[in-house]
């Protein structure tokens, strides 16, 4: 019993200490802050959590660009795991010759950017269709873009192989190009969804008032809607062009024996030939080195683009009613 | 006559709206709708590739029997795994894109720096890269190794289910690489949310913890579920699946059945999605009613 009193009086002689209380106080702001998403100890474990997932998003690209430049001592020296002790830049050279890289490049930059291009133009053109227009039996063709989303490419395949087969298109590009540009191809039905739901969020003045000046249908298409839509079509250039270039499904149906091919394809042959050459005997150090050269040649203009692309892409996705 | 010229009116408008559909019809009606007719007609058939000509005997359900219950192990050993797999990563990519989405909608400095960070993996993670990082083991977390965890597994779980768990935790690394668009729809659809409700949930005395419960998550709801659709979606369709690569030219008439089933699977699924969010839209709207 007394030894309760007394710790009472203890206790309240502590806390009637002001100075020392009003110490608590402030480490309590500092570290929990007003409310609780405020405080150091918050922020302290955001930035945890933030900092050890950017990790994991960063370290296979570290991990590229260590290996990739490390000649035959680097590789063997066990004390060297992230940082090589000398640049050797040969494995580029070889993986880039082995990749056949300044055609392959220009193949890819171009099926890719003009697949973006018309895919941006058709699938705005059909998601503004869907969003503002008027047609028979929408409804019906609504419910079949949803379809086209859900369904895999793969239950399509086999016929659109015989289709472009006796159209004479295989092993050109056409096979790729051409369905973008009546707003189909990779994943076209995402594109005309995410156009279709930003165009139904725009007021319903737009139209009138464009109307109203006396344009007509096309040019109201082209010089207002068109043009507005521009942080959705950020959106659906990045995505369209980054899938194309790193797409390797179509490209290996449709040309599988062509001569020239996008750098997708030719990686693959690349790392076929090296399993070969490892089956037969051939084993070499260079072999990691080389095919981490090589993905960083394919990766890199990619990450170029997304670079000087990333503040209009993440602005657009705020904006683009990329959902909805 | 006032009438006539609304009608005319109205006719005018669907003729411009068929203008402007037209085009995706008809890519619709050559590249999905055409090959995907076909492909029917192809399952029930055997196809024969010959130099000059493609000769097409009807066979009926002879190639779905066979691959369903004739041959079915060799769907099923890939079907089911594949199936309890997916079961195990949509949640995990769920949750993943849902957390990092709030958190990078929070302010502090370095926001910008993060956010093109976490966007990285929209980039990387259709390509043949992915593919040689998982060869590279780069998909495997190293404390999985240092604590024995899949020693424990197989000890403790039923065995059908212990291969998947095993593999999703050894490839833990690629299942955050496959969250980028769903943390991308997340983060898009936070920001629809409007400010004003935060704002009075604040001055009414509610924290954080129980903003994000009665606010932020029901507010996302049609996302999760569009993400849902998207993930089980991307996941079934990936080129890489164990499934969708035994569809192959080898031959046609199976490969397009094996399509179909597959095909059905995936539609059951999203439709129990669907059926799934109809109902939880209806509880919500029901008790904020």
């Amino acid at each position: 019993m007394k030894i309760v009193e007394r710790g009472n009086e203890l206790a309240t002689r502590l806390y009637g200490d002001r100075k020392l209380r009003g110490n608590l106080e402030l480490l309590r702001y500092r570290v929990l802050g007003a409310e609780i998403d405020k405080g150091l100890l918050f922020k302290a474990v955001v930035y945890f959590i933030l900092i050890n997932v950017a990790f994991i998003y960063i370290k296979p690209i570290l991990y590229m660009v260590t290996t990739m430049v490390k000649d035959a001592k680097n590789i063997l020296d066990p004390s060297v795991i992230w940082v090589p002790r000398s640049l050797y830049w040969g494995h580029l050279q070889e993986a880039s010759e082995m990749l056949n890289y300044g055609r392959s490049f220009l193949i890819s930059v171009s099926l890719a950017s003009s697949v973006a291009v018309l895919q941006v133009v058709s699938c705005a053109i059909a998601g503004y269709a869907f969003a503002r227009l008027d047609f028979p039996f929408k409804k019906l063709w609504g419910a079949l873009l949803l379809f086209t989303f859900i369904m895999p490419p793969q239950i399509t395949i086999l016929p659109s192989i015989m289709l472009f087969k006796s159209f004479g298109w295989l092993n050109t590009f056409l096979p790729m190009v051409v369905p973008a540009l009546f707003g189909h191809g990779l994943k076209g039905a995402l594109f005309v969804i995410i156009y279709r739901s930003f165009y139904s969020t725009l007021p319903k003045e737009l139209d009138e008032a464009a109307r109203m000046d006396g344009a007509g249908p096309f040019r109201m298409f082209f010089r207002v809607m068109f043009p507005i839509a521009r942080s959705a079509t950020v959106v659906v250039v990045l995505f369209s062009f980054v899938w194309n270039w790193n797409d390797f499904y179509f490209p290996s149906l449709y040309m599988f024996t062509a001569e020239n091919v996008p750098l997708s394809i030719t990686l693959a042959r690349m790392a076929g030939e090296m399993k070969l050459a490892e089956g037969a005997g051939e084993i070499t150090v260079y072999a990691e080195a080389i095919k981490m050269a090589a993905s960083f040649l394919i990766i890199m203009p990619l990450l170029v683009v997304y670079l000087f692309a990333q503040r209009w892409f993440i602005e657009g996705v705020e904006r683009s009613g990329l959902v909805e | 006559m006032k009438f006539t010229r609304r009608l005319e009116a109205q006719t005018l408008r669907k003729l411009e709206g068929s203008l402007f559909i037209a085009p995706w019809v008809i890519g619709f009606l050559t590249f999905v709708a055409f090959p995907l007719g076909f492909s029917l007609y192809m399952s029930f058939h055997q196809v024969k590739i010959t130099v000059s000509s493609v000769n097409y005997t009807f066979i009926g359900f002879q190639h779905y029997r066979e691959i369903l219950i004739a041959n079915g192990s060799l769907l099923y050993e890939q079907l089911f795994p594949f199936l309890r797999e997916s079961a195990m990563m949509i949640p995990i990519i769920l949750v993943f894109s849902l957390l990092v989405a709030i958190l990078l909608n929070l302010r502090f400095p370095g926001r910008t720096l993060f956010r093109v960070i976490f966007f990285l993996p929209v980039i990387f993670s259709s390509g043949q890269i992915v593919q040689e990082f998982i060869a590279q083991g780069e998909g495997s977390l190293s404390i999985m190794e240092t604590l024995r965890i899949d020693y424990y597994l197989r000890e403790y779980v039923p065995g059908a289910w212990a291969a998947p768990i095993q593999k999703v935790m050894e490839s833990f690394v690629l299942v955050l690489w496959y969250s980028g668009v769903q943390i991308l729809i997340f983060l898009a659809g936070r920001q629809t949310l409007p400010a004003a409700v935060y704002e009075a949930s604040r001055i009414d005395g509610s924290g954080p913890w129980n903003t994000f419960w009665k606010i932020t998550l029901p507010g996302l709801v049609p996302y999760i579920f569009l993400n849902l659709m998207y993930t089980v979606v991307d996941l079934f369709t990936f080129p890489s699946n164990p499934i969708v690569s035994m569809v192959n030219t080898t031959n046609y008439g199976s490969s397009s059945a094996l399509a179909w089933i597959y095909f059905s699977i995936i539609l059951t699924f999203v439709l129990l999605t669907l059926g799934l969010y109809s109902r939880v839209d209806k509880s919500l709207s029901g008790s904020r009613s």
